[in-house]
């Protein structure tokens, strides 16, 4: 994407003023996406995403420029205007290190790249998951499906002499159905991805299954009542399930928020902050996992964390930045949305590890309270703990047995005192595909979870 | 880039494209983030450019942000693939423009001039202050923001127009902490005179907010009588929007769908949609597809007025365009938005509405709207943060409850707005409002 030499001289006109490290990532992403809607095939979109981001440290400030143009003229523009910001209070410049290639050892293999793969391919699989979302029944008022996939080239150097390049493909599908009477709508929604091409939608993902599922859901929750408020104990599902783990717990130990002190997990490594079934892990490493990685956004090979252990609190994630202010080593944890944003530490593929109760146990055993089969998203201030976030197919359990359906509703509470309530931890873990928006853009996330219990959570329903 | 353009706008041409338009953006940017001391320093130039043109009645969609000969072929191969495969029978129209555009001052030259310097006293003075001002504030965010950005569209009939805007902003987001207890306090002020910033009123408002929650606790489960202020009733707003735009109805995804004349909502409701209010950040002369803006009234009263539309939406329901083209950034196809949206202001006194309801809750934070309010169902529940009202007075500050309801039911039940109207996003509008009972869970 750019030579040595020219990546060089922007590193020294980066550190000119007396800036202690400085880095450039260039991205050249190629995206496409199909929108199919109301039985027809909406709308194609193709587009180019070109740009590079120009980071200088100082002490603990950092600088971060970025541009669209990348030729020597535009690169020196770019790494003069971080240098004019930086106020360095040391004397004395520090120049480039002499590049040393890193061959990064790709894991994620691919088999239909995207832009190798003909448009019609995926639109049929759009039309597959329509159809059988609309054969669900009448009540379907509309079905919006989308796909979308990117190949994303990565060029990542800094003035330590890294020299590293990556190619990351992406694809996912999407399927939303709407099910409607007249005077009420209801929704339900899948969205399955990988770090994968279109293979994942021949070999692994069932469109025709998928549509169903989505519109079997819609009908239901439509016929279903409101879900009842109040403290009560609830049962969440596996798969996107884990999103209470990400969001309770998981943003409160990026290091983004610990480094700054703003975390209710500072300074408790080694503490006990979850139940003692509790095991919790962030991994990178996974094969061609929608939130995996060969290499981070800083260049730094991605790594397997465990964060929790028994509920002992192993790790954070730290990006190269915060483990600076936090004196601790970077953990291939840094990401971003794009050029456009300067990396911080965030989640990969994070979930609760498996553990040894049984499903049916959980369910007889809980009395009365919700069964949360299907979760939608959330959020969280790590600053109080405070979070938030949807259960978009819930089950009333009366008497330690499943009821009937209800509406979504909320579950919220402070992540400490959550993990802590967490009495039963299934067998089966299955992980769901999430797209997680923090500091430095929106990053594909997976989450994930075995079932789990809850002793006591508040539910915010309507009756 | 004028050149290029053309070279673009001539190459579809040639390549049997009928006729085709280029929305081009050029952005810059400057923001100054400080935590603890230490900065975080941003700036950036960048453009991109959205292309669209029209092959057999059917408009396909290309985008590229790198303007080099590849970008061309790229862009009208995307373009012609796009339409063939495009099933939409829909009108598509591109707009001959030619009309008298509205005059709106969105630019001020004196605000780029603004040195970096005074950009970063202005954020170290917005920490000093607010850090200094409790001794229970520990942390926090503190930054200033400037952007300009120029869009333009240029079409094969011959359209060109194009408008710049610029803006600046501060804002606070200190942590107080008193005990094991930490509340979060957010405030924030959007301009286009850097001068009129702030900097006190903000560190001020902000650490109130933060000092104010320390120490909230749930209230019981129950159905309360609930006021929501600006904050919160904008950001539900902002969530249900979409239920005013022809193209949400013509999916089949608004309630709203074949009540136009018809009372939705009670009669102090009065919905505005204006892009021509400079002191608001939606604003501009003409919409994503250059058609001149103009403003739309959806509710008058609790009446529904109509949806907002584009020149294919418009075309298909038999109406004129009211101007809402909109695009999310360069790339994404036209669609249909609000700009400046805002419900008019009541008659009465804040501290009257608040006295009219008596005993009830105060909401002033409503989070987890991306997954908590579905704009398909109108169903939302939400975590809220906010204070007991007691005999019309504050009495103790509320956290970790949810507030869950029907945005349509809502806007039913709202009784009464104040006169304090404010945008606190910057384009999206309310005054408090009393919504009449909803159901909230806590402990």
């Amino acid at each position: 994407m750019i030579d040595k030499r020219l990546a060089a001289d922007v590193l020294d006109a980066a550190l000119s003023t007396g800036g202690d490290f400085a880095e450039i990532f260039l991205e050249d992403r190629r995206n496409q996406s199909l929108v199919l809607e109301s039985n027809r095939l909406e709308s194609v979109n193709s587009g180019r995403l070109h740009g590079a981001g120009i980071r200088v440290y100082y002490g603990l400030s950092a600088v971060y420029t970025y541009t669209n143009s990348t030729d020597r003229e535009g690169l020196l523009k770019c790494a003069k205007e971080a240098a004019m910001a930086v106020k360095a209070e040391k004397s004395g410049i520090v120049t480039a290190k002499p590049f040393v290639d890193t061959v990064v050892n790709n894991i994620h293999p691919i088999y239909m790249y995207p832009s190798k793969t003909d448009t019609r391919k995926k639109a049929d699989l759009l039309r597959c998951a329509n159809a059988a979302a609309r054969k669900a029944g009448e009540e379907i008022s509309q079905v919006i499906c989308s796909y979308n996939d990117s190949e994303q080239d990565v060029l990542i150097c800094n003035s330590e002499g890294l020299f590293v390049s990556d190619t990351r493909v992406y694809s996912r599908m999407s399927c939303q159905a709407v099910a409607g009477s007249g005077t009420e709508n209801q929704t339900a929604h899948e969205a399955p991805g990988a770090m994968k091409g279109f293979e994942h939608y021949l070999n692994t993902i069932d469109a025709d299954v998928v549509g169903r599922k989505v519109g079997q859901a819609a009908i239901k929750m439509l016929h279903a009542p409101f879900c009842p408020s109040g403290v009560m104990p609830v049962v969440i599902g596996n798969g996107f399930g884990g999103v209470i783990f990400h969001e309770a717990c998981g943003h409160s130990l990026e290091a983004t928020s610990v480094a700054l002190g703003m975390s209710e997990f500072c300074g408790k490594l080694g503490q006990q902050i979850a139940s003692s079934c509790v095991t919790a892990i962030d991994d990178g490493t996974m094969p061609n996992e929608w939130g995996s990685e060969n290499i981070d956004d800083e260049g730094t090979p991605t790594t397997r964390l465990v964060l929790i252990e028994n509920g002992i609190l192993k790790n954070y994630m730290i990006d190269r930045l915060n483990g600076k202010r936090m004196g601790m080593a970077p953990t291939g944890s840094a990401r971003r949305q794009s050029y456009a944003f300067a990396p911080t530490s965030r989640m990969r593929n994070t979930f609760i590890a498996p553990g040894v109760d049984d499903e049916a146990e959980m369910i007889s055993t809980m009395g009365d309270g919700l069964y949360a089969a299907k979760m939608g998203g959330g959020s969280v201030n790590p600053a109080t703990g405070e979070f938030n976030f949807a259960v978009n197919e819930g089950y009333l359990v009366k008497d330690g047995k499943i009821v009937h359906p209800v509406r979504g509703a909320s579950l919220i509470g402070k992540g400490g005192d959550i993990l802590m309530q967490i009495d039963r931890v299934g067998q089966t873990m299955t992980m769901a595909q999430g797209v997680c928006g923090s500091l430095s853009g929106s990053v594909p996330t997976n989450v994930g979870e075995p079932w789990i219990r809850i002793k006591s959570i508040t539910v915010g329903g309507r009756s | 880039m004028k050149d290029f353009l053309n070279r673009l706008l001539s190459t579809a041409a040639e390549n049997g494209i009928e006729a085709s338009e280029a929305y081009y953006v050029e952005k810059e940017s400057f923001s100054l983030m400080r935590c603890q001391g230490d900065g975080e320093y941003k700036s950036n130039q960048t453009r991109g450019l959205g292309f669209r043109g029209l092959m057999n009645g059917r408009m396909g969609y290309a985008s590229t942000e790198a303007f080099d000969d590849e970008a061309i072929q790229q862009l009208v191969k995307g373009v012609k693939e796009s339409a063939e495969l495009c099933e939409n029978d829909d009108v598509q129209i591109l707009y001959k423009g030619g009309d008298q555009l509205p005059e709106i001052q969105l630019y001020q030259p004196q605000l780029d001039q603004v040195s970096a310097e005074t950009k970063l006293e202005a954020a170290a003075k917005l920490e000093e202050m607010s850090s200094g001002m409790d001794e229970r504030i520990v942390n926090g965010y503190y930054g200033v923001e400037t952007g300009k950005v120029t869009v333009r569209i240029m079409n094969s009939y011959g359209m060109d127009r194009s408008y710049t805007e610029n803006v600046c902003a501060i804002f606070s987001q200190p942590n107080a902490k008193d005990g094991e207890c930490v509340s979060s306090g957010g405030y924030q002020q959007l301009e286009r005179d850097f001068s009129k910033l702030d900097v006190e009123k903000v560190a001020k408002e902000a650490v109130k907010r933060a000092v104010d929650g320390l120490h909230a606790q749930p209230v019981p489960s129950g159905v309360y009588r609930i006021v929501l202020d600006p904050e919160a009733m904008t950001s539900l707003l902002g969530v249900f929007a979409t239920v005013f735009s022809g193209e949400t109805e013509q999916k089949g995804l608004s309630l709203l769908s074949g009540k136009m004349g018809q009372t939705v909502a009670a009669d102090c409701v009065t919905l505005v949609d204006d892009p021509l209010m400079p002191q608001c950040f939606d604003s501009r002369p003409f919409d994503a597809e250059g058609v001149p803006s103009r403003r739309n009234v959806l509710l008058e009263k609790g009446v529904f007025q109509g949806f907002l539309h584009n020149l294919k939406t418009a075309k298909k329901a038999g109406v004129e365009s009211t101007g809402n083209a909109s695009k999310a950034g360069f790339a994404g196809a036209v669609r249909v938005s609000p700009s400046n949206l805002y419900f008019e202001k009541g008659s009465i006194s804040l501290e009257q509405l608040l006295k009219n309801v008596g005993d009830g809750i105060v909401i002033n934070d409503v989070s987890g709207l991306h997954a908590g309010a579905n704009p398909v169902s109108g169903d939302f529940s939400l975590l809220a943060k906010g204070y007991t009202l007691k005999d019309g007075k504050r009495d103790k500050p509320v956290e970790r409850i949810t507030v869950a309801g029907n945005f349509y039911e809502l806007l039913k039940n709202i009784r009464c707005f104040a006169d304090d109207l404010t945008f606190p996003g910057g384009s999206i509008g309310s005054a408090t409002v009393d919504v009449g009972e909803m159901t909230v869970s806590g402990s």
